[in-house]
Parts: C-alpha cells; structure tokens; sequence
C-alpha cells in the first residue's frame, strides 16, 4: 500500500513515515475494498456469479485501482457471457496496471481469434435482437433469435433468463425449467433464475401439498419382519368387498374400454399404416412411370431426329439418282461424248452432242456438281462446240454464195453462237442480214462485230455498212 | 404470478464491441478512496495515487 500524499510505501503505522500524513481512514478504505474482493473470490468459487459480481462491484467502488478485483470482475463477466462487459474491465485494469497484469492476456486471447471476436458481436447483435422482437411482441422470432444466440454462447445467462421468460409466457413450463437448470449450473443464486424456477415449478406441480399428504398416508403403514420378510401392511386400507355382479360388471366395463382402445387407438393406427403403404406404392408407380414417360420422349425425339435425317438422306439420293440428279446428267454427258465420238457423220454427230452439252448447261449448276464432271464437261464443250461452230459456218458460206441469205443468216447466228470468237460468223451474219434486207439485225450484228473485234478490218467494213444502213 | 411484461422490462440490450470504447471513456470510475483524499487533503491540491505495483 503506498501513501496517497507523497506514494511512499506505507508502514503499520497510521501515518506516513515519509511524508507524516494521516492514513488510517485511507488504510481502512483499502482493507474494505480487500475484503469484498475476497468475499467476491469465495463466491465466484462456489459458482455464486452474481453475488461475485456485486462483491467485486463494491471492492471496486472502495478502490478503483483494485486490480485483482476488477481482473476477477471481468472473468465472472466472462462466464455470465457478458463478453463486453468482461472486455471493459480488462481493458481498465490493463491501462491501471499495463504490465504483469493477467488481463493483457486475456485481452489478447480474446482478440488473438477474430472470429472469437465477431461471434461474440453477432451474439450481442442477435441477443439485441431478440430483445426488440420481444418488445414488439414477436415472442416466436424472439425465441429463434435466442436459441441461435445460445448455440453460439451457451453461457449467456442473460439470454438463458430470457428464453426461459418467453418459454413461461407461452406455458412451456417443461422448457423454461430445463433453461433455468442450464441458468444455475452457471449461476447459482441468481434472483431472478430463482423466482422465475420457483413459478415454473409452482407450475408444473401445482398439487405438491396433496402429494406430499399421499406420502404421508403411505407412510401410514406398520412394518414388521417375518424370518427374512419385511410385511408392510398399510392400516387405513379395507379389503374391497367381493361381490359376483359387480366384478361381472367390472369386466364388461373393461371389456368395453379395451373394444373402445382398441377401435380409437389400433385401428386408426392400422389405417394410417395402410394408407402410409399405400401412399409409399403410389409414389414409387408415379416415380416408375416418370421414368417411363421421360424415356419414352426421348426415343420419340431420337425417332423424329432419325425421321428427319432419313428424309435429307433420300433428298441427297434423289439429286444424285433422280430425273434431273447427277447420275442422270452424268450419263446425259457420257452419252453426248460417246455418241460424238462414235458418229460416222462427225458434222452430225458433233451436232447432237453439242445439243446434249447444251440441255446438261441448261438443267445443272457445274458449281455444285463434281470436279470430274466439271473437267470432262469443259473438254467435250472445247472439242464438240468449235467443230460445230466451224460446220455451221462451212454451211452458211455455202448457202450465202448460193444467194441464199436468210437460211445463210441462221446458220451464221447458230456457228456464232457455238463459238463466240468466231469473228467470221459475226461477220458474215451482218452481211447475210444485211442483203436480205434486214436492217435492224444487220445493224446489231454490225455493232457487235465493231465492239468485239475493233482492231479487224471486219470492224472498219461494218463501220462503213452500218453508217450506210443508219443513214439509208 | 410473473408478469411478463414487467420481467421483460427488467432485460437491457447488451453492449456491443464497437460501443465498449466509448463507455470506457464516460465511465465513472471515482470510488471512495477518491472522495477520502479529496476530503482530507481539500480541494484544489492534486492527489497522488500510485498503484501497487507487483
């Protein structure tokens, strides 16, 4: 103890050796504060938390700076689940005394687990919680909020207190006991806890004088030893009269009451057996045939899948098999070739294959058709076409020098036709055209000779004829 | 007989972590010994207080 004048150690004297100041009302103060700290220990060691806490209270009301206390202070705390309050007294005595002073390890062993920290606001928070929802008269979520707050803390009086309260004011009288038990094996002598658990069990045996008058009429009994037989014969009990028709009577009630069991208690339990069974096989055929159902969608869809492929596979095999398919224009080709080859009138021949190359030309699209065809169609087209082109002209100088110039003019039109570099056929065309007095084809047949051939002395000659023919 | 209302009255919302510092700072901590020594010495002379140190 040190001198609150000058802080010199204090002697047993009632002054200050030092300084010379009267201590014995300070020493005194001391000594209370001392004795309720141990008054405080001694109940907090036979788990009287409360009582603990008001000692501690009043130790530290004498001396702030009590260390022990407010250390044993924050521990009870701690154990009644008041964490804060528990950290609050810890962090006073850590800045009173800052070194060797247990409390800066219970601090840190708080902190150390920040999850420890947080579990312990979120049970403030759900605690806070549940108290408004009482407030407001939610009890049922107040009692959720409660139970979770326990899970989390299970020392917290407070919210055992509480629940306990709730569970009273709904009549669980069973529950609020168990709460309150759980409350004392914290807290024993809890005030609250206590007249809270005395309703509760004013509650539950409310006929504890009549039982207890029952014990005592049990009690009533002589006792005796017989060899090594104890004989208790209870002496305010007579022997029931025996009488033939009410024992009959006594068994047909009985008969009754076992008939009446047995019809409000077996057979609705046997229903509800059957129906349970009969449920459980309908919901096993209704999950089968969901099964079924499913896989019966599924080969459907496969079936429409493969429906649909099949019809794309026969459309695919019509254009190659069909009237107008590949197959067909194939053979259309090889029967053109052939027969230009095998002809022994080569002009004829070469005529009806070109006529054969030409309706190919006309019902296919060489894009899409194979690479093979398309080759042997361009050779039959470059052999076939320019020999016909080269017989029609041979025929149209033979009908031109014969005079005659509209057959001439046709078999000009179809050489230029077969063979559209043909600049003779063109020519000569024009000129047939021309004589046989048809000036408008003439002209036409002129112009193109100027535009495709503009460098041929043809094209200067049509110059010439078509100014004659415009201006004539 | 409880009376529910009037128990539930007796319950306070506990304090949170975040609050702890603040009720630290305003809490009273001037105890018995405090008002001794303020009696005996008088107003206006500054106490000293030391604590026992271990």
């Amino acid at each position: 103890m040190f001198c609150y004048n000058c802080g010199c150690r204090l002697s047993e004297h009632d002054f200050c050796t030092a300084c010379g100041a009267d201590v014995s009302l300070y020493k005194k103060v001391m000594h209370v504060s001392n004795m309720y700290y141990n008054e405080g220990l001694e109940k907090a060691e036979v788990r009287d938390l409360t009582g603990a806490v008001i000692s501690l209270r009043q130790s530290l009301k004498f001396n702030k700076n009590n260390v022990r206390a407010r250390n044993l202070l924050g521990l009870v705390y701690f154990e009644m689940g008041e964490s804060v309050s528990a950290l609050q007294e810890w962090v006073i005595s850590k800045n009173i005394r800052p070194r060797k002073n247990i409390a800066g390890e219970y601090i840190e062993k708080v902190q150390a687990n920040a999850g420890k920290l947080e579990s312990i606001n979120q049970t403030i928070r759900k605690y806070n919680r549940a108290l408004t929802l009482c407030q407001q008269g939610s009890t049922d979520l107040a009692v959720i909020q409660l139970k979770k707050v326990l899970s989390m803390n299970p020392r917290f009086v407070r919210a055992h207190q509480l629940l306990a309260l709730l569970y009273m004011d709904k009549q669980d009288w069973e529950r609020a006991e168990r709460e309150l038990h759980k409350c004392r094996e914290i807290d024993r002598n809890n005030l609250q806890t206590l007249a809270y658990l005395k309703e509760v069990e004013q509650m539950l045996m409310p006929d504890e004088g009549a039982r207890q008058q029952v014990k005592r009429r049990k009690e009533e009994a002589v006792r005796y030893q017989s060899d090594n037989e104890i004989i208790i014969q209870p002496l305010n009990v007579k022997e029931p009269k025996s009488g033939g028709v009410s024992s009959l009577l006594n068994i047909v009630i009985g008969l009754a009451i076992g008939l009446a069991a047995m019809y409000f208690l077996v057979v609705p339990a046997a229903e509800s057996k059957i129906r349970n069974e009969d449920q459980q096989v309908i919901t096993r055929i209704s999950s089968e045939s969901d099964a079924k159902t499913a896989r019966i969608q599924e080969l459907e869809s496969q079936a429409a899948g493969m429906n649909e492929s099949m019809t794309e596979i026969q459309a695919q095999l019509e254009s190659y098999v069909g009237v107008d398919g590949t197959l067909q224009n194939t053979e259309v080709l090889l029967h053109a070739v052939a027969s230009y080859m095998e002809a022994e009138d080569k002009a004829e021949g070469a005529a009806t294959a070109a006529a054969e190359l030409e309706s190919i030309a006309g019902k296919v699209n060489l894009e899409e058709m194979t690479e093979g065809f398309r080759r042997l169609y361009e050779a039959a087209r470059g052999m076939i076409l320019p020999e016909v082109a080269a017989n029609y002209l041979e025929e149209g100088n033979r009908l031109f020098n014969a005079r005659n110039y509209a057959e001439a003019a046709v078999a000009f039109e179809q050489a230029f036709a077969y063979d559209a570099g043909n600049e003779e056929a063109l020519y000569q065309m024009a000129q047939s055209y021309r004589i046989s007095g048809e000036n408008e084809k003439a002209i036409a047949a002129y112009d193109k000779v100027i535009e495709l051939f503009p460098d041929s002395w043809r094209a200067e000659r049509s110059q010439n004829y078509r100014a004659q023919l415009a201006g004539g | 007989m409880i009376n529910f209302e009037e128990e539930l009255k007796k319950f306070h919302p506990s304090l949170e972590v975040e609050d702890a510092e603040d009720s630290i700072y305003h809490q009273d901590l001037t105890d018995m010994a405090d008002m001794l020594i303020k009696k005996i010495v008088g107003a206006g002379q500054e106490i000293v207080r030391e604590t026992p140190k271990e």
